[in-house]
């Protein structure tokens, strides 16, 4: 690392209809070094670096690369200056080759491409960076973390000095993650510098130089890694200091009575490929089973095979010891299994209704809300003031679209219609992501309570801490199989993910 | 006598699909960069009347005449659908609607009648005509000849498009670039490929092969102008595209499959087998929702899908 | 290609926006439609008002637009309510060809019941034929996801050329038995011709009557049903009404239906109040069907409004039917058409967004 600056921004303002996205951001990148840049969702970190790759362009401000200030008007201009970004939501083409993929966009004035000669630079690349993805290979047949490696080959291909990489470690085991940073420092020795976006305070100790910390669209400071500490971080990060305690339980979990038995269950993906591998486990009365595991292991498949959403090849599923009719939403959601999916605003919500409908999505069939086939729109709404009173929803009214709500209303909404149903079993998929931390406190408490209740809860998250602190037993999913059971209190961190990556549970323990 | 016939039919299948492997080609372009063109029938329309007119007024050896006529057909089809591409590109309509519109405005009782009544096209007979060539000298060679050396010069230039335009798409930059725009705009964009310009071109050039479809109708086929002459082949010829799994080669297959259909109401009247000639006539139509049934099955649907972007707007994500 | 103005998403969309937007694509429309003319050499401003003359003013004029009106009415609300699930029915010609086949059997058929009964007979036969032939495409859309625009459109065609063949190709029955070597379709009896109100010296159809009812009964259905609710969730999201467990398939064929039964509909008042015979090539010419979509798109996809917008372009069809002459080509009415229904999508830009001016204050900073 030099003192030589590679990319510095200042007075940086964005603003989008409602929102200033960033108001007023300094930033400043030296040449080979990993510069974290730390903030809660929608502090502004994605938007700042969406100005310095070109895809958006600030209202105010100024940009300077290697001294000289620049403005891109798209990422090919950003590009063009060294300046690459890896999205959190990987742009590939997934009928596309690895090698076509990275070349795409590329004009070196020839009509036809030398697939033998780009495959070979890609190959070099690869070996360079121990980026290990085979140029020949279509992208819908990889890996999460090897899309991960394409996208970055696809900078480094265009030569780029600087790499902004947009929370890039969500989608990969704690191993894969590993060997990303191994891979950002070798590049960092090279001189090229790298923009490392996160909220993971962990990882930003772990990989980083120096760090910025953004609150609110503001830069709160910048400091050297080596001269701060997690707490410190998250204080600035967060604004006041946070506790990451594990939450103490009114009523304890009664284990003796099962609320939801799956057996046997096998299920197959949108592919047609099965993606779950007779799944079994049970949930008791008032227990939060957390399912620990990185995305696309067959989560998914699992929370919408027990809501009935999709027709499983296997087995069975019960509640309250009655068999369910399985791949029938109906039947789930009238033998009070709950549901709120990682999806909220076009799964668990229509978003262009109204708050009172989407709060009547579900119990539109029931006595009270519809007679004669008709509905009773006065019921609606009243049942629509109660619950947006209790579970205070902040919206100007009740007709308002829920696609206008913020995320945590919109999580307040969705959360409303689930528990107000008095469910005896509730899945929640990713029920924090994307909120703010007080909508994120606002929801754990609302799970913790329904628990209490003697709702089984059925908690997936990606997030390892949420699940440490709210669960009280957990299972680790790998490749569409439960690979561990273990209870909560006192798991051991570094064997749940060793377990999600793929090491089986004895090599783990070891 | 039986082998006759059936070289008859194969070679009149393949001078009634000409017309549809043009539009379908262009439905093809347009819709590998995700824009969906309903508006081919209306646009095959205007291309015929002004392939007509064109016959009409350019003077002239009778070459050049049929070549502007063909140049103008294709250039008024290209005219309009700039107009589908301004809705679908830059307004951002539904496309289904905007393709929709563009029928009932360019189509059997819209501009394409009003066109050929104002300016007279209807009135006088188109007298220079796309004929078919001997080509070599072989048109009279046994089953070979009426099949291969005696077609019109838009089949052989539609010969010439179809391996073009495979090499094109599947072997080129501008194809590779064409088809991540198709499936992932968001992406195609951020390698710095211009999405719109991309998708104003092929859909232009689509609508001017579509045109030139529609010129086949109107001096080769009836060969004359009369409202609404293209009769569903539009309609057929997007069909098509679906059947062909948006790939050149196999969409030609299909066509002269359907051309067959579709001539062989003329075919057989003409050696006098009595069938229904309304009979022959629903064939093509109920053959188009046939075959649509069969590859809309999920296995076909898995196997070689539409272009993922296909009819989605791009609009660069600004929350 | 940077262009000078930039569109900016809506985050509300106020009501009035409802009518002003149509009323902002109707003069959009007029305005594209006049450059048309004036390009090939018409003065705009005579050909508009011979339009208004022949097809709006005086009670006899009015009394002929309303007539014309009341298939579009039908066809309109054909279109209306598949669009509204995101069913795009294009069939709606096809299904009002078959709404005519089916109550002119009727009409020929029972030659001695009293007319009231025969009204409802033949409406419920054309319905139902018409909510059946939209319903093979809403059950290939359900079973086998095939894509219904061009199914239901295919359908249109077969659908012309079943008629054409009953009446001019073979002698069935809804061939004139008399007509011997020059084909006619056979008149439905006396009875069966359908009431035709004088209010103020107009003529008002007893099927402009239930175009308006059935305008609201729709409405209703949509707004304040179970069934409603559910297509309305089904459009909103797939995703969100496969969640909450609504049945999407048997909704698409239901839907289908009702919008076919729709066009049906048309079909019978056409033959009831209008022709009094099955006319393919009448039907054929006027195209009912597909004016349908332009009628829907201006009303916003409204029930009750699309009736009444069904007047407008009666009006203007009335008024092509009329003046249909050398110097009046008849392409002139579709052209129209075509540009209100573009105007009408491109309206539906400025309910969901703002324009904008590209221009940004920094960029005088940058420079």
């Amino acid at each position: 690392m030099t003192d030589q600056v590679a990319v510095r921004m200042s007075g940086i303002v964005k603003r989008f209809p409602g929102v200033v996205a960033n108001d007023g951001v300094d930033l400043e990148i030296r040449a080979g070094e990993v510069h974290a840049l730390l903030g809660e969702n929608g502090a502004g970190k994605s938007t700042l670096s969406n100005i310095l790759c070109g895809l958006y362009r600030a209202d105010e401000g100024v940009v300077e690369v290697a001294g000289r200030q620049s403005e891109f008007s798209s990422p090919r201009d950003a590009l063009n200056a060294g300046i690459g970004m890896v999205h959190q939501h990987f742009r590939l083409v997934p009928t596309f080759t690895v090698a076509e993929n990275v070349v795409l966009g590329e004009s070196d004035g020839s009509l036809f491409m030398n697939h033998d000669q780009v495959a070979a630079r890609v190959q070099e690349l690869s070996d360079r960076y121990a980026l290990a993805v085979d140029p020949t290979a279509r992208i819908w047949q990889l890996s999460v973390g090897e899309q991960q490696r394409v996208e970055i080959l696809k900078v480094l291909y265009r030569g780029a000095k600087v790499l902004i990489l947009d929370e890039p470690t969500a989608v990969l085991t704690p191993i894969e993650a590993r060997s990303l940073f191994a891979t950002l420092r070798a590049m960092g020795e090279e001189g090229r510098s790298v923009i490392f976006i996160s909220h993971k305070l962990g990882e930003v100790m772990a990989v980083s130089d120096r760090v910025t910390v953004l609150r609110g669209g503001r830069t709160v400071g910048t400091v050297d890694t080596s001269e701060t500490s997690t707490r410190d971080l998250a204080s600035l990060m967060v604004g006041r200091s946070v506790d990451f305690d594990r939450v103490v339980r009114a009523t304890p979990a009664d284990t003796d009575t099962t609320v939801l038995r799956v057996e046997d269950v096998s299920v197959t993906d949108d592919r047609g490929r099965v993606s779950l591998h007779q799944i079994s486990f049970t949930i008791g009365r008032g227990e939060i089973v957390g399912v620990a595991g990185v995305a696309g292991n067959g989560q998914r498949e699992l929370a919408e095979v027990i809501s009935g959403i999709r027709v499983p090849i296997a087995g069975r599923i019960s509640v309250m010891d009655e068999e369910l009719k399985l791949g029938k939403a109906r039947a789930a959601i009238s033998s009070g299994i709950a549901h709120v999916p990682e999806d909220r605003l076009h799964t668990g919500l229509a978003a262009g209704h109204s708050v009172e409908d989407n709060l009547a999505l579900k119990n539109y069939r029931s006595v009270q809300i519809s007679k004669f086939r008709l509905l009773k729109r006065r019921a609606i709404r009243e049942q629509a003031s109660t619950l947006v009173e209790r579970y205070d929803v902040k919206t100007p009214d009740t007709v308002t679209p829920v696609r206008l709500l913020s995320g945590g209303n919109v999580q307040k909404v969705l959360l409303a219609r689930e528990f107000s149903a008095l469910p005896s079993v509730l899945i929640a998929a990713s029920p924090t992501r994307g909120l703010d931390v007080g909508a994120i406190e606002t929801v754990r408490e609302r799970l913790v309570a329904a628990a209490d209740e003697g709702v089984g809860v059925l908690l997936i998250s990606e997030d390892l801490d949420e699940i440490l602190s709210l669960a009280d037993r957990i299972l680790v999913m790998y490749e569409g199989r439960i690979v561990d059971d273990l209870p909560a209190t006192g798991a051991d961190r570094e064997r749940i993910g060793l377990t999600m990556g793929g090491s089986n549970t004895t090599e783990a323990v070891k | 006598m039986n082998s006759n016939l059936f070289i008859i039919i194969i070679s009149s299948a393949i001078f009634y699909g000409t017309p549809l492997f043009f539009a379908a080609l262009g439905g093809i372009l347009t819709e590998r960069g995700g824009v969906l063109n309903l508006g081919v029938e209306g646009t095959m329309l205007i291309g015929a009347v002004a392939g007509a007119w064109g016959s009409q007024h350019v003077g002239g050896s009778s070459w050049m005449t049929i070549t502007m006529a063909i140049v103008i057909g294709m250039l008024a089809g290209g005219l309009v659908s700039t107009l589908l591409a301004f809705l679908c590109i830059t307004l951002k309509v539904n496309q289904t609607v905007a393709g929709l519109a563009i029928t009932i405005f360019a189509g059997t009782v819209g501009l394409s009648s009003y066109f050929a009544k104002t300016w007279g096209v209807s009135e006088s007979p188109v007298t220079r005509q796309i004929r078919k060539l001997d080509v070599l000298g072989l048109a009279d060679t046994p089953i070979l000849g009426p099949i291969f050396f005696n077609q019109n010069i838009l089949t052989y230039l539609s010969w010439i498009l179809c391996v073009a335009s495979s090499i094109y798409l599947f072997r080129s930059r501008f194809g590779l670039h064409l088809r991540a725009v198709g499936e992932s705009p968001a992406t195609a964009d951020a390698m710095g490929i211009n999405v719109t310009r991309y998708r104003y071109l092929h859909t232009i050039f689509g609508g001017a092969l579509a045109g030139a479809g529609g010129v086949f109708y109107s001096l080769a086929i009836v060969p004359n102008w009369v409202d609404g002459m293209t009769a569903g082949a539009g309609w057929i010829a997007i069909a098509l595209v679906i059947f062909g799994f948006w790939r050149p080669g196999l969409t030609l297959v299909g066509a002269y499959l359907f051309g067959a259909l579709q001539s062989l109401s003329s075919t057989l009247k003409a050696r006098n087998v009595s069938i229904s000639g309304d009979l022959l006539n629903a064939l093509p139509f109920f053959m188009t929702i046939v075959v649509l049934v069969l590859v809309s099955s999920r296995f076909a649907h898995r196997r070689l899908g539409a272009p993922a972007a296909l009819g989605v707007p791009y609009e660069r994500e600004e929350r | 290609m940077r262009s000078p103005l930039r569109l900016e998403r809506r985050l509300e969309q106020p009501k009035r926006l409802n009518w002003v937007i149509p009323l902002i694509s109707l003069v959009a429309a007029l305005i594209l439609g006049a450059i048309v003319l004036w390009v090939t050499g018409k003065n705009p401003f005579e050909v508009y008002q011979r339009i208004f003359e022949r097809g709006f003013a005086g009670r006899r004029v009015f009394s002929d637009s309303l007539v014309s009106a009341t298939p579009l009415a039908f066809t309109g609300l054909c279109a209306a309510v598949a669009f509204r699930m995101g069913l795009i029915n294009v069939g709606g010609e096809g299904q009002l060809y078959m709404g005519s086949l089916a109550a002119t059997w009727v009409g020929i058929t029972f030659d001695n019941i009293p007319t009231g009964l025969m009204i409802v007979l033949m409406a419920v036969a054309g319905m139902s034929c018409g909510g059946l032939y939209a319903g093979i495409v809403g059950l290939l859309r359900a079973r086998f996801g095939t894509n219904e625009i061009i199914t239901s459109l295919m359908m249109n065609y077969l659908a012309a050329i079943l008629l054409t063949y009953l009446v001019y190709n073979s002698f069935s029955y809804w061939r004139d038995p008399v007509s011997g070597n020059f084909p006619s379709p056979r008149a439905i009896t006396q009875r069966a011709e359908w009431n035709t109100f004088a209010i103020f010296e107009i003529g008002l159809p007893i099927a402009f009557l239930m175009a308006i009812a059935m305008g609201f009964i729709i409405w209703f259905i949509y707004k304040r049903t179970r069934f409603g609710f559910e297509v309305g969730v089904i459009a909103d999201s797939p995703k969100a009404a496969r969640y909450a467990g609504i049945r999407t398939s048997s909704t698409i064929v239901l839907v289908m239906g009702l919008s076919g039964a729709m066009a049906g509909l048309g079909g019978a008042a056409d033959v009831g109040n209008f022709r009094r015979y099955m006319d393919p090539k009448g039907l054929e010419l006027s195209g009912y069907g597909y004016t349908g979509i332009v009628v829907a798109a201006l009303a916003r996809l409204n029930p009750i409004a699309s009736v009444f917008v069904a007047l407008l372009m009666g009006g203007l069809n009335n008024a092509g039917y009329s003046l249909r002459g050398p110097d009046f080509p008849s392409g002139l009415v579709g052209t129209l058409q075509g540009l209100i229904l573009f105007s009408a999508v491109a309206g539906e830009i400025l309910i969901k967004y703002r324009v904008k001016s590209n221009s940004r204050p920094s960029e005088a900073v940058a420079a």
